[in-house]
C-alpha cells in the first residue's frame, strides 16, 4: 500500500516533468516556426537580394506543358 | 474496614462501571464525531489536503489557407532572480559574468546590470526581474547565464512560466488575426477572428480532477480519471493567403510612409468563393510609424467618394434611363444644384458620354445623371441600394462591423441635395469591405457573395464544420449593365482617371477615388485639406481571379492625395504580385519531332563514332561540342584543348592519323 502511494507520487512528478517538457518544445517549435515564416517572406527576401542586385520578376515563370505523348 | 468478599466485590463493580461508562462516553464521542460533526470535519479535512483542479484545456490555432501558423498558444517565460540566495563567494564571483551576460543580451552595459544587481542583494529583494515575456530559445539561452546556471538553490533563479497568444507572422494582419482577452472584471475583449470565433470554437471546455497534496508542491490526482475530461479547442482555418497578405502589408505600409498618411486599409478578396484572401489595416503612432491598431476595413463606416459613383452609373443603367452614350453636359467644372455647386477637378469636361463620366470620374456628370432621372422619385434610386444590400451591415462574424448610413426621404439627413451628393459618393457612409463586396459581385458576373475569413474548423485532421460560400444577392443587375459597367471599369484604368497605374503586361479594371473628409466647415477644410484616396477594383479585367480595395485616409496633400496615386500603387503591386506568381502556361502538342537533319546529323556521327577507334576524325566543320564528345570517348586517352566555340575550322593533327595515348589536339572554333 505504501510502497505503491509512493510509486504513484513518483509517477505525478514524473509527468509534472514531462509535462514541462512538452510545453518546452511546444515552444521551440512556435519559436523556430516563427523564425522561418519572417525568412521565407517575400518582403524580406525581397530587402536581402537587393544586396546581391537580384530583384522581383516583373513576368512571371512560363510552364510548358505537353499536351499528348506518342508512343 | 475488613477486607471482604462483598467488599472487593463492589469495587470492582464500581471500577467495571466507570469503566463501562467510559467507554460509552468514548464511543458516545466516536459517534458524534462520525455522523453529527462527521460532514464539517470530513469537508476541513479534503480542504487542506484535496482540491479540485481545473484543467486548462489547449485553446485550438489559427491557421492561415495555406496551413502557417498565424496564432496559437506558446509558454512564455519571466526570469527573476532572487538576489539574496547565492552565498557571498558564489555571488561576488559570477555577478560579473553574469552582467556580461545580460549586457550580450539586452544591451545595455554591463556595468548597469551589475550595479542593478547588487543594490538588489544589498536591499534584500527576493525577487528581482532581469527578462519578462521571453521566448523559449532566450529561456534558455538566460538560465545558462553565469550564476543563473546555479539554479534556485545556488543561484537564486525564478522561473515562472505563463501561457500566451503569439502570432508568428508579427505585425501582419495582427488586428484581423485578433485575440480574446479577458480583463480584472471579467469583461472579455474580442478582436478579429480569434475573438469571433473564441468562444464557439477555439476555447475548448474546462476539465475537472480532483487532487491530493502530496510533497514539493505537486499534488497527486485521487483517482485514476478525470472528473470532467478537459476538451482541447478547435482549430480555426482562416481563408488568409500569407504570400499575398505579405505584399499587401508591405506595399500599403510603403505607401502609408510615402505620403506620411494617417491611416488605411487593402483588403483582397477571392472573386468566385468570396474569401479573404489578405485584410490589412495600419494606423500611424505619434512616432510616426505605423501598426494594426484597428481594423479600418470592417468596422470604419466613411463616405466613399468616387468609387460610390459605380454604384450610381449600375442603377441608371439598369433602370434604362441612360445609356452608355447618352451625352451628359458636365459645363466647366462648376455646376449649381438647388443653390450649392457641384465641382468637378480641373477645368471640366464639356459635353461628354456618360461612359465617359465614370471614366473622368466627373462629380458633375453623374450628379446630372441621378438628378435629371430620380429626383422625382428617389425611393426608386435608394431601392436598388438596398437591394444590393448595402444600406445594412455585412452581418459578418468580426466584432465591431460598422453600420452604414443611407439617407433617404423621411430620414433627418435627406435633403433636395442629399441626392445628387449620394451619385458621386457622398452623404452616405459604407465601409470599405462593403464597398468591395459590391466590387467582387461585378468581378463575380453579378453574383454578390458574402466575405467570409473562414474556411473550415478541425479537430486534428477531423473537420468540425466547413463553410461554404454564401450568396447575398443571385444578380445584382442585368448582363447587359454587367457588360457595359466593366468595360467602363477596364478603361478607367487604359485611359480614365485611372492611367497611371496601367500595365502593359497585366490587365487590372477598376475606380479610383479621392474623397474630401473632415469638411463640415470648409473654410478650415480648405486651409488644412484632407482627402481620403481610394481604389476599388479587381484583375485580371477579362477572367476576374481577385477584387481589392484599398483606402488610404488623410495624404499629406503636397506629395499627392489622388486615388490612383495613393492607393493605386498598392492596388496595382498586389495584382502584379498574384500575376506574376501565376505561371503562365504554353501548351505543345507532343515531344516528338522528325527531323531529317538532325537525323542525318547524328548518322553521321554515330558512325564516325564507330570507326575511329585509334585514328584521328576529321571534325572539321562539327559542333565543337560534338567534337569534344567524340575524341574523348575514342579508345586513346588524348586531351584536348578547345580555343574559341562554335563550329570547329581546324584542327591539328590531320585525318586518318593514328593517336597516341597522352596526345594533345588543338581544335579551333569560330
Amino acid at each position: 500500500m505504501i510502497a505503491s502511494s509512493h510509486s504513484a507520487d513518483n509517477k505525478v512528478h514524473e509527468i509534472a516533468k514531462l509535462t514541462n517538457e512538452v510545453k518546452e518544445l511546444r515552444s521551440a517549435f512556435v519559436d523556430g516556426r516563427s523564425k522561418l515564416m519572417r525568412l521565407k517572406k517575400e518582403s524580406y527576401m525581397e530587402v536581402v537580394m537587393k544586396e546581391k542586385n537580384i530583384g522581383i520578376s516583373l513576368n512571371p515563370p512560363v510552364k510548358i506543358r505537353v499536351k499528348s505523348s506518342q508512343e | 474496614m475488613a477486607t471482604t468478599e462483598a467488599n472487593i466485590l463492589n469495587r470492582l463493580y464500581f471500577v467495571a462501571g466507570s469503566m463501562f461508562v467510559f467507554a460509552l462516553a468514548v464511543v458516545f464521542k466516536l459517534c458524534t464525531i462520525q455522523f453529527i460533526q462527521g460532514d464539517e470535519y470530513r469537508a476541513l479535512a479534503e480542504k487542506r489536503s484535496v482540491e479540485n483542479f481545473d484543467i486548462e484545456p489547449n485553446r485550438g490555432n489559427v491557421y492561415s489557407a495555406d496551413g502557417s501558423l498565424l496564432a496559437t498558444s506558446i509558454p512564455k517565460y519571466d526570469i527573476r532572480i532572487d538576489a539574496v540566495q547565492a552565498k557571498d563567494a558564489v555571488f561576488n564571483a559570477h555577478i560579473s559574468g553574469l552582467a556580461d551576460s545580460l549586457s550580450a543580451y539586452k544591451g545595455k552595459p554591463a556595468s548597469y546590470y551589475k550595479n542593478l544587481i547588487r543594490k538588489a542583494r544589498s536591499n534584500k529583494n527576493r525577487y528581482f526581474l532581469l527578462a519578462r515575456n521571453i521566448s523559449y530559445s532566450d529561456y534558455i539561452r538566460v538560465r545558462n547565464f553565469p550564476l543563473l546556471n546555479k539554479g534556485a538553490i545556488g543561484g537564486g533563479l525564478i522561473v515562472e512560466q505563463t501561457t500566451r497568444r503569439e502570432h508568428p507572422m508579427g505585425e501582419i494582419a495582427a488586428r484581423s488575426i485578433g485575440y480574446e482577452r479577458v480583463d480584472s472584471n471579467g469583461d472579455t475583449a474580442r478582436a478579429g477572428i480569434d475573438g469571433a470565433f473564441g468562444a464557439k470554437y477555439l476555447r475548448g471546455v474546462k476539465g475537472k480532477r480532483l487532487k491530493q497534496k502530496i510533497g514539493n508542491g505537486q499534488w497527486k490526482p485521487i483517482a485514476d480519471y478525470d472528473q470532467v475530461e478537459p476538451q482541447d479547442g478547435y482549430d480555426v482555418y482562416t481563408t488568409i493567403d500569407v504570400n499575398i497578405q505579405d505584399i499587401a502589408h508591405h506595399s500599403l505600409l510603403g505607401q502609408l510612409e510615402k505620403y506620411n498618411a494617417e491611416h488605411g486599409c487593402a483588403v483582397v478578396m477571392d472573386v468566385k468563393t468570396g474569401e479573404i484572401r489578405a485584410i490589412a489595416n495600419l494606423a500611424k503612432t505619434s512616432k510616426g510609424t505605423y501598426y494594426e491598431k484597428r481594423n479600418y476595413a470592417v468596422y470604419e463606416s466613411h463616405e466613399p467618394g468616387s468609387t460610390f459613383k459605380v454604384m450610381a452609373m449600375m442603377a441608371a443603367l439598369e433602370d434604362k434611363v441612360i445609356d452608355t452614350a447618352t451625352v451628359i453636359d458636365t459645363k466647366k467644372g462648376r455646376k449649381m444644384f438647388y443653390g450649392r455647386p457641384i465641382n468637378d477637378s480641373g477645368k471640366g469636361h464639356g459635353k461628354i458620354s456618360a461612359a465617359k463620366t465614370l471614366e473622368l470620374s466627373s462629380n458633375i456628370g453623374l450628379a446630372t445623371i441621378v438628378d435629371e432621372h430620380y429626383s422625382k422619385k428617389p425611393k426608386k434610386f435608394i431601392n436598388h441600394i438596398k437591394r444590393w444590400k448595402l444600406n445594412d451591415s455585412l452581418d459578418i462574424p468580426i466584432v465591431g462591423e460598422g453600420i452604414p448610413d443611407i439617407p433617404e426621404p423621411g430620414k433627418s439627413n435627406w435633403s433636395k441635395n442629399a441626392l445628387p451628393s449620394m451619385a458621386y459618393g457622398y452623404n452616405l457612409t459604407i465601409t470599405p469591405l462593403q464597398t468591395l463586396t459590391f466590387y467582387n459581385a461585378i468581378a463575380n458576373n453579378g453574383e454578390m457573395i458574402k466575405p467570409r475569413f473562414i474556411r473550415s474548423v478541425k479537430s486534428f485532421d477531423k473537420n468540425i464544420e466547413v463553410f461554404e460560400k454564401e450568396v447575398m444577392v443571385d444578380e445584382i443587375c442585368s448582363n447587359k449593365t454587367l457588360l457595359e459597367i466593366k468595360d467602363i471599369l477596364k478603361n478607367i484604368v487604359v485611359r480614365g482617371t485611372g492611367k497611371r497605374m496601367y500595365s502593359e503586361t497585366f490587365s487590372m479594371a477598376g475606380k479610383t477615388g479621392t474623397a474630401r473628409t473632415n469638411y463640415a466647415n470648409y473654410e478650415e477644410w480648405k486651409k488644412k485639406k484632407e482627402y481620403i484616396s481610394s481604389f476599388a477594383g479587381y484583375f485580371p479585367a477579362e477572367n476576374p481571379k481577385y477584387s481589392c480595395i484599398v483606402v488610404i485616409h488623410k495624404p499629406i496633400v503636397e506629395v499627392g492625395y489622388y486615388g490612383a496615386d495613393v492607393a493605386g500603387p498598392v492596388f496595382k503591386r498586389i495584382a502584379q504580385k498574384i500575376y506574376t506568381d501565376t505561371p503562365l502556361i504554353d501548351a505543345i502538342e507532343t515531344l516528338n519531332f522528325n527531323s531529317n537533319v538532325v537525323d542525318e546529323d547524328f548518322e553521321s556521327y554515330f558512325e564516325n563514332s564507330r570507326k575511329y577507334k585509334q585514328l584521328m576524325p576529321s571534325v572539321v566543320g562539327m559542333p565543337a561540342m560534338d567534337a569534344l564528345a567524340l575524341l574523348e570517348n575514342l579508345e586513346v586517352k588524348v586531351k584536348v584543348k578547345l580555343r574559341g566555340s562554335g563550329t570547329v575550322k581546324k584542327q591539328s593533327v590531320e585525318r586518318h592519323k593514328k593517336l597516341k595515348s597522352n596526345q594533345t589536339i588543338v581544335l579551333e572554333a569560330l
